[in-house]
C-alpha cells in the first residue's frame, strides 16, 4: 500500500467576495500522477499555489508529507518551498540573465549548497547537455521548459507541481515535456499537474475535476483510457 | 554561487546600473577632490595669507624720539618669544631732504626681508636683497615722479649735517604710504640720522591661529612694557574666519553632493526594483528568503558603490590637480588616505540609495507568477 503524501481537507480560499476554493477535499498517494482539470476560474491554480506554499488557505488544511502548509509562517513557507516542492510553470519563469545551469543552481543555492556537477547532470537528463551556458533568450520554449523541469527536480522534492507545463509549447516540445513527466512518474515522483488538455490528463493515474472552486469528481484513469 | 549570481546581476543590468555608476563616480570625484583640497587647503591658504604681509606691529609708546626703541634689546626679546616661522623686520622713519632741500620720508628697514613683510610691493627695476647694501635705495612711485627718478638714477639725501648718496635700484608701487617714501637698509638710515641702535617699530609676520597671534602679542607687551604690540586684526581674524567658512562650505557641498548622488541611485534602484519584481517573485517561489535575496541585491549595490568610489577617486585626483593649479596656483597632491574614505562614503550612499529594494519584501510570488 502506498503512503499518503498529500491530504487536503475542506480547503477554502476566499479573495474578497470570491470563493476561489470551496471546501475541497482529496488525497494523493506518493508516486501518483494527478491531473487537475476544470474551466478557467475553477480554482486549479489557487489549489496548486496553496499546495506549493505560494498562497495560504482561508480555512481547511493541506497536509504535504506530514506537515500542514496552512500553519506555516512566512519563513516556514520559504523553507517548505525550498525543500518539499518543485514547480514547473506555464510561463517557464527562468531568470533571464542567468544561464541554463545557473538557473538550475539557483534552486540549489536557496535550498542548501550548489553542486554544478549535479546541475549539469540534471540538464543532461532533460537533453540539454549542450545548452548549459545558454541564457533563456537563446533557448526555444521547449528547451526553457526543460530547464524549468531540471530546476524543479534538482532538490529532490517530494511533490512536483506543474501548472499547465505544456500550455506554451508547440506539439513537438509538448511531447518532449510530456515524455519527461512520464519518465519522472515511472521513477516514482509524485506529480500534481494542472492541464486543460484531456489527452494529457489521460496520462495521469487520477483526474480531479474542479468547477467554481468546488470538487466535482475524482476520476481514476484506467490504462485503456 | 553568491559571487556568480552577483556577477550575472551586474552584467544583466549593466545598462541601468551604468546610470547609477556615473552618478556615484561623479559624486566620488567631487567628494575626493574636496577632501584632497580640504587637507591641503589650510597649508595653502596659510601660504596665501602669508603673502598678505605683517600681522603684528611692535612700536614704542609716546611721540617723536621718545617713541623709538632700542634695536638690540627689542630684537633680543622678539627672537626669544617669537613662534617658529616668524619673520620680523625693524623700521626707522626719518624726514630727510633732497639736494634741492625738498623733504622726503626715508624709511630704514631690512630690505632683504621686504618680499616677506611687504609682498604686495611691485618693484620696477631691481629689489635690494642684501641687508648690508648701503649704496642702493628703493623709492615710492610718487617720490620717483616728483623727483623724476628711474632705476639707475642718483639720489642724494641729507639729514642734519650728514649726507648719503644712493643709486635708485627700483621704483615701488604699493598703493599705500610707501609710494611716498624712500627705502634704504636700516643701518644706512640709522647712520645718516645718528639714531644708532634705534628703531620706530618692528613688523612681524607670525604664523598660527588668531589666538596664537594674540597670545604672542600679549607676551611681547609683558616683556616690553615700554612698547605696544598690536595684532593687525583684519588679517589674522580674516584668516581664521575664512578658513572656517571654507571648511563649512566644503562640508555643506560634500553633504549636498552625497545627497544628490544618493537620490540618483535611489531613482535607479526604484526602477530596478520594479523590473526585478518578477525575478524576486520567482526566487521566493524557489525557496529564497527575502533576506537572502535582498542581501544579493545590496551586495550588487555595494560593489557598484565601491567601483564608483575607486573611479571617483581617480577622477577626483585629476580634478584636485586641476583645481589646485587654477584656484590656488599651487600643486595639491591627491592623498591616498582619501581613497578608503571615498569608497566608504560611496558605498554608504549607494546602500542608502538602495532603499527602494525594501519594496521587494512585499512581492507575493503567487501574484507575480500569475503575471500580474
Amino acid at each position: 500500500m502506498m503512503a499518503r503524501l498529500v491530504q487536503v481537507e475542506g480547503l477554502t480560499k476566499v479573495y474578497g467576495k470570491v470563493r476561489a476554493l470551496d471546501g475541497v477535499t482529496f488525497d494523493v498517494e506518493a508516486g501518483e500522477w494527478i491531473a487537475m482539470m476544470g474551466p478557467s476560474g475553477s480554482g486549479k491554480t489557487t489549489l496548486i499555489n496553496i499546495l506549493g506554499g505560494l498562497d495560504t488557505p482561508t480555512s481547511g488544511c493541506a497536509v504535504v508529507d506530514g506537515v500542514d502548509v496552512a500553519r506555516f509562517d512566512e519563513a516556514g513557507l520559504t523553507r517548505y518551498r525550498a525543500e518539499k516542492v518543485g514547480f514547473v510553470f506555464q510561463q517557464f519563469h527562468l531568470v533571464p540573465y542567468l544561464t541554463a545551469i545557473e538557473n538550475v543552481m539557483l534552486a540549489q543555492y536557496f535550498h542548501s549548497t550548489t553542486d554544478e556537477n549535479e546541475a549539469r547532470k540534471a540538464l543532461e537528463r532533460v537533453g540539454l547537455g549542450d545548452r548549459l551556458t545558454h541564457v533563456p533568450a537563446q533557448l526555444s520554449g521547449g528547451e526553457q521548459q526543460r530547464v524549468a523541469v531540471a530546476r524543479s527536480l534538482i532538490n529532490h522534492p517530494k511533490l512536483l507541481l506543474a501548472d499547465e507545463p505544456t500550455g506554451n509549447l508547440d506539439e513537438t516540445n509538448e511531447q518532449i515535456v510530456i515524455d519527461l513527466l512520464r519518465e519522472l512518474h515511472v521513477e516514482g515522483h509524485t506529480i500534481l499537474m494542472v492541464t486543460h488538455d484531456p489527452s494529457i490528463g489521460r496520462l495521469a493515474n487520477r483526474r480531479i475535476d474542479l468547477a467554481h472552486g468546488r470538487l466535482q469528481q475524482i476520476v481514476t484513469i484506467s490504462a485503456k483510457d | 554561487m553568491f559571487g556568480r549570481l552577483l556577477w550575472q546581476l551586474l552584467r544583466g543590468n549593466r545598462g541601468r546600473l551604468a546610470v547609477a555608476l556615473v552618478a556615484i563616480v561623479g559624486g566620488g570625484a567631487v567628494i575626493s577632490a574636496m577632501f584632497n583640497m580640504e587637507i591641503d587647503v589650510r597649508k595653502k591658504l596659510t601660504q596665501e595669507f602669508r603673502s598678505l604681509g605683517a600681522n603684528v606691529v611692535l612700536s614704542g609708546h609716546g611721540a617723536g624720539d621718545q617713541a623709538l626703541m632700542r634695536e638690540s634689546a627689542t630684537e633680543g626679546v622678539v627672537e626669544r618669544l617669537q613662534p617658529q616661522g616668524t619673520i620680523a623686520s625693524p623700521f626707522l622713519y626719518v624726514v630727510a631732504r633732497t639736494a634741492a632741500n625738498q623733504p622726503v620720508v626715508l624709511a630704514g628697514t631690512w630690505l632683504d626681508r621686504a618680499p616677506a613683510i611687504t609682498p604686495w610691493w611691485q618693484i620696477q627695476g631691481e629689489a635690494i636683497l642684501a641687508r648690508d647694501d648701503i649704496s642702493h635705495c628703493l623709492v615710492g612711485k610718487n617720490v620717483a615722479r616728483q623727483f623724476a627718478l628711474t632705476p639707475g638714477s642718483d639720489l642724494e639725501l641729507r639729514y642734519a649735517d650728514k649726507v648719503s648718496h644712493f643709486s635708485v635700484s627700483g621704483i615701488i608701487t604699493a598703493g599705500d604710504d610707501e609710494d611716498d617714501q624712500v627705502f634704504a637698509n636700516l643701518a644706512v638710515v640709522q647712520n645718516l640720522s645718528g639714531l644708532t641702535d634705534r628703531i620706530a617699530m618692528i613688523q612681524l609676520r607670525v604664523t598660527g591661529s588668531p589666538q596664537a597671534i594674540q597670545s604672542f602679542a600679549s607676551q611681547l607687551k609683558i616683556a616690553l612694557p615700554d612698547a605696544e604690540a598690536r595684532p593687525i586684526r583684519q588679517i589674522s581674524e580674516t584668516e581664521g574666519s575664512l578658513l572656517a567658512r571654507i571648511q563649512l562650505l566644503m562640508i555643506t557641498m560634500a553633504l549636498l553632493i552625497l545627497m544628490l548622488t544618493g537620490l540618483c541611485v535611489f531613482a535607479t534602484m526604484a526602477a530596478l526594483a520594479m523590473e526585478r519584481r518578477a525575478d524576486v517573485g520567482l526566487m521566493k517561489a524557489l525557496g529564497g528568503s527575502i533576506g537572502r535575496i535582498v542581501r544579493l541585491f545590496l551586495a550588487e549595490v555595494a560593489v557598484l558603490g565601491a567601483v564608483g568610489g575607486v573611479l571617483g577617486y581617480t577622477c577626483g585626483a585629476a580634478l584636485t590637480l586641476w583645481a589646485g593649479k587654477r584656484v590656488f596656483g599651487v600643486m595639491i597632491s591627491p592623498r591616498l588616505e582619501v581613497l578608503p574614505l571615498t569608497i566608504a562614503l560611496m558605498v554608504g550612499v549607494a546602500l542608502a540609495g538602495a532603499l527602494p529594494l525594501r519594496l521587494l519584501g512585499k512581492v507575493k510570488p503567487a501574484v507575480i507568477l500569475r503575471g500580474e
